[in-house]
C-alpha cells in the first residue's frame, strides 16, 4: 500500500464495517425480539378471545359461534386460524379460515401452561402458534381436557423483518459511503501540502522551478527545508566540480603551454618531438576528462531549460568569426521556443563541436536543423543534425572515429576529440551520435536525445 | 605591425613575444589584466593577444573594454578553457578568434597573421595586388613571381602597408607601429626606407607601388587582385 490516501480509506473501511455490522446485529435482534413479543401478545389474546368465546354444549364438547369477534378468524385464508381439540386429539372445532388448512398437531401442552411453537404448515408458511390445554367444566359437573390452539401465519411479519433491514442496510450504508466521501475530501485537503511538495519536485526537475516555496504547515517546514539545503548543496556541488576542473585545466594547460613553446624554439633538438606528442596526450586526456559530461548522482535537480535558437546564434556568429577567411554559408533551421533539458552547456558544447567540424570540413556550405521527431510511445525527443559539403566521412571511419575517446589512450592526438565529447554527451542523455553522408555531399551528423 | 600580448604566465609569454618578434612584429608585453587593459586602450596596436584567465582583471573584461572604447583591431585569445560556453562568450565580447592551449607557436603566429590581413579586407593568406604579392606565414615578396630580397625592417614597411592597401599612412603611424618601444624615433629613416623598398621593388619605375601624399604620408596604390 504505497498511498496514504489508500491506507487511510482501506483502514476506515473495515472499521466501519465492523462498528456498522455490530449495530445491524444489535439492532435488527433488538426489532425482532421486540416484534416477535408483540406477535405473541397478540396471539395471546386471541386466544383468550375464543376461550371466553367458547361455551360447553349438552354432549359434552364445546362450541364456538360462528362469527368470532375477530373477523380475520371468518376469513378463509386470512392467516389467523384457530382450532379445539379434545384431549385424544380429535378435533372438535376449527375456524373458517382454517378451512383447508392443515394446522399441524404438534407438541402437547402441559396443562394451564402457554406454549409457543414455531411451526410451519402443509404448503410451507411459516405459522407461530399457541397451544393451551384448559380441563373444562362440563355442565354435568365434570371436567373435560381440551386443547385450544390458535396459530397466526409469520409471512407478513417476515416481511415486516425484511423491509426493516432492507432499511437498516440502506441507510448504514448510505452512512458509510457519506463518510468514506469525507474523509476522502478530508485527506485531500489535509495532503494537499504532501502534494505540492511533490509537485514542486517535478517541477525543479523538470527545470521549472529553482527551490521549494517554502509556504507548507508546521509539519513539513523542516521536510521543505532540507530539500531545499540538500538542492542547494547538489547545485552548488556541480558548480564546485566544474570550477575545480576548469581551474585544473587552466593552471595545466599553462605550463604545458609555456613547454610547448620553449620546444617550439629552433635550438630544442630531436627530443622536442617526442616530448611534443607526450604534450599531445596529456593535453588530449584533460580536455576528454574536462568536457565529458559530469557525473551527478542528483543530475535531475541541477537541469535547466536552454532555449536553443540562442544558442545556435551565439555559435554560428562566433563561427563566422572564426571562419572569415573561408566564410562558410551556415544554414540554422530552427524553431523559436525550442528548448534543450539538460544540464547548462551542454547543448553548446554538442553543436559547438559539430558545428565547428563542419566548418572546418566543408566546401561553403553548411546546415544545422533542429526538430522534435516523434520518438514512436507518442513521447518526442531532440534531433540535432549537422551536415556539410565537405568530403565526407566512409562508414568505416566513422565507426572508427566513434570508438575514439572510449579508449583514449590508444588514440592517435589530434582527431576526434569533439566527437567522442558529443557522444559521451548525447549518450549520458540516452540519446546518441549517428554518422551519414548528407545530401549537400559530405559528411551529416545526427545526435538523437530522447525524451526523459 | 605593433602588437600587444597579455600573458601572465611569465615563460610562455616571453618565448611567445620573441617568437613575434622574430616574424617581424613589434611587440608590447603585459603580465597582468590591469596593465594589459591599460596598454590596449592607451598604445598604437594593430592586433592583441589576450589569455582570458589573468590575475587582476579577466581577459573577457578587457576585451568588453577595449570594444568599449571604440577600439576595432583585431584580438586574438589564448585559452585554457575550451569549452564552447568559454569560446563563445569570448567571440561575442569582441574577439575575433581563439587558440586553445597548449597550443603550438606556429598556430600562433598564423593566426595573427590571418587577422591583420582581415583588417585590411585581404580573404588569402597571400596578398596580390598587380604583379606585386606578398605571403605573410612565407614572409616572402615577389614581384611577377621573382622573389624580392628585403631587410626585416623593408618588410615590415611593406607588409603593413600593403595590408592595408588603399590606405593613406602617416609617417608618426609607421614609427609607432614598426618600431620597438625603446627604439629612437626618426621619420626621416622612413622616408630612406620607402626610397629602398621603391628601387627594389620597382627598379625602372614602371609599377609605382608606393605613392606618397605630401605632408601625409604613404599610400600603398596598386589594386587589389587578381586573386586577392
Amino acid at each position: 500500500m504505497s498511498s496514504l490516501n489508500a491506507r487511510l480509506l482501506i483502514s476506515v473501511s473495515v472499521l466501519l464495517l465492523f462498528f456498522f455490522g455490530v449495530t445491524i446485529v444489535v439492532l435488527d435482534t433488538a426489532f425482532r425480539s421486540a416484534g416477535e413479543q408483540a406477535q405473541a401478545d397478540i396471539l395471546d389474546g386471541h386466544l383468550m378471545a375464543i376461550l371466553a368465546a367458547a361455551e360447553a354444549t349438552d354432549d359434552g364438547g364445546l362450541e364456538l359461534p360462528p362469527d368470532l369477534q375477530e373477523p380475520r378468524f371468518g376469513a378463509i385464508g386470512s392467516g389467523l386460524y384457530a382450532e379445539l381439540r379434545g384431549d385424544a386429539g380429535e378435533p372438535v372445532w376449527r375456524s373458517r379460515s382454517a378451512l383447508g388448512i392443515d394446522i399441524p398437531v404438534g407438541e402437547q401442552p402441559q396443562s394451564g401452561v402457554r406454549l409457543f411453537l414455531d411451526e410451519v404448515l402443509a404448503d410451507g408458511t411459516p405459522v407461530l402458534t399457541l397451544s393451551l390445554a384448559v380441563q373444562w367444566e362440563l355442565p354435568d359437573g365434570n371436567y373435560r381436557p381440551f386443547v385450544f390452539k390458535v396459530a397466526e401465519s409469520l409471512e407478513s411479519f417476515n416481511a415486516q423483518v425484511a423491509q426493516f433491514r432492507r432499511q437498516l442496510f440502506g441507510w448504514f450504508a448510505a452512512v458509510a459511503l457519506i463518510m468514506l466521501l469525507s474523509i476522502s475530501l478530508l485527506l485531500r485537503h489535509l495532503l494537499r501540502p504532501l502534494r505540492q511538495i511533490e509537485n514542486e519536485i517535478g517541477e525543479i526537475e523538470q527545470g521549472e522551478r529553482a527551490s521549494l516555496s517554502g509556504e507548507f504547515p508546521t509539519e513539513l517546514t523542516g521536510v521543505a527545508r532540507n530539500m531545499n539545503l540538500l538542492i542547494d548543496s547538489e547545485r552548488g556541488r556541480s558548480e564546485r566540480y566544474r570550477n575545480t576542473l576548469d581551474n585544473l585545466a587552466h593552471s595545466l594547460k599553462t605550463p604545458l603551454a609555456a613547454v610547448r613553446s620553449l620546444l617550439d624554439q629552433e635550438q630544442a633538438g630531436k627530443v622536442a618531438g617526442k616530448v611534443n606528442e607526450q604534450i599531445d596526450r596529456m593535453d588530449e586526456i584533460v580536455r576528454y576528462q574536462l568536457r565529458k559530461p559530469a557525473n551527478l548522482q542528483a543530475k535531475n535537480l541541477v537541469l535547466v531549460h536552454v532555449p536553443i535558437a540562442p544558442e545556435i546564434d551565439r555559435l554560428v556568429a562566433g563561427l563566422s568569426k572564426v571562419y572569415h577567411d573561408k566564410s562558410p554559408h551556415i544554414e540554422a533551421a530552427v524553431d523559436n521556443g525550442m528548448e534543450f533539458r539538460g544540464d547548462s552547456g551542454d547543448f553548446l558544447e554538442v553543436a559547438g563541436n559539430l558545428l565547428d567540424n563542419a566548418c572546418k570540413w566543408c566546401e561553403k556550405r553548411v546546415r544545422v536543423a533542429v526538430g522534435y521527431p516523434d520518438d514512436g510511445d507518442g513521447q518526442s525527443g531532440l534531433l540535432l543534425i549537422v551536415e556539410d559539403d565537405g568530403p565526407g566521412i566512409p562508414a568505416n571511419a566513422a565507426d572508427a572515429l566513434l570508438q575514439r575517446g572510449t579508449r583514449l589512450d590508444e588514440s592517435t592526438p589530434g582527431h576526434g576529440i569533439g566527437l567522442a565529447v558529443v557522444k559521451e554527451i548525447a549518450e549520458s542523455y540516452g540519446g546518441q551520435l549517428e554518422i551519414s553522408r548528407s545530401e549537400l555531399g559530405g559528411a551529416k551528423f545526427c545526435v538523437r536525445i530522447p525524451s526523459s | 605591425m605593433r602588437l600587444l600580448l597579455i600573458e601572465d604566465d611569465t615563460t610562455l609569454r616571453e618565448t611567445l613575444a620573441a617568437k613575434l618578434a622574430d616574424c617581424g612584429f613589434a611587440v608590447e608585453q603585459a603580465a597582468d589584466g590591469k596593465e594589459g587593459l591599460y596598454f590596449a586602450l592607451e598604445y598604437p596596436i594593430d592586433l592583441a593577444i589576450v589569455d582570458l584567465g589573468l590575475p587582476e582583471m579577466s581577459g573577457l573584461d578587457i576585451i568588453r573594454n577595449v570594444r568599449e572604447q571604440g577600439k576595432t583591431y583585431p584580438i586574438l585569445i589564448l585559452t585554457a578553457r575550451d569549452r564552447w560556453e568559454d569560446k563563445v562568450d569570448g567571440l561575442e565580447a569582441g574577439a575575433d578568434d581563439y587558440v586553445v592551449k597548449p597550443f603550438h607557436v606556429e598556430e600562433v603566429t598564423a593566426r595573427v597573421n590571418a587577422l591583420l590581413r582581415r583588417t585590411g579586407g585581404w580573404a588569402s593568406s597571400t596578398m596580390t595586388a598587380g604583379p606585386v604579392s606578398l605571403d605573410m606565414s612565407r614572409q616572402e615578396l615577389t614581384v611577377n613571381d621573382a622573389s624580392i630580397e628585403l631587410t626585416s625592417f623593408e618588410y615590415k614597411i611593406i607588409e603593413y602597408l600593403m595590408v592595408r592597401a588603399g590606405q593613406v599612412i602617416s609617417k608618426t603611424e609607421l614609427t609607432e607601429r614598426l618600431y620597438d618601444q625603446d627604439f629612437e624615433r626618426d621619420s626621416n629613416v622612413i622616408e630612406v626606407f620607402i626610397g629602398r623598398l621603391r628601387k627594389k621593388i620597382d627598379p625602372d619605375n614602371t609599377i609605382k607601388p608606393i605613392e606618397t601624399l605630401r605632408g601625409r604620408g604613404y599610400r600603398f596604390a596598386l589594386e587589389r587582385g587578381p586573386s586577392g
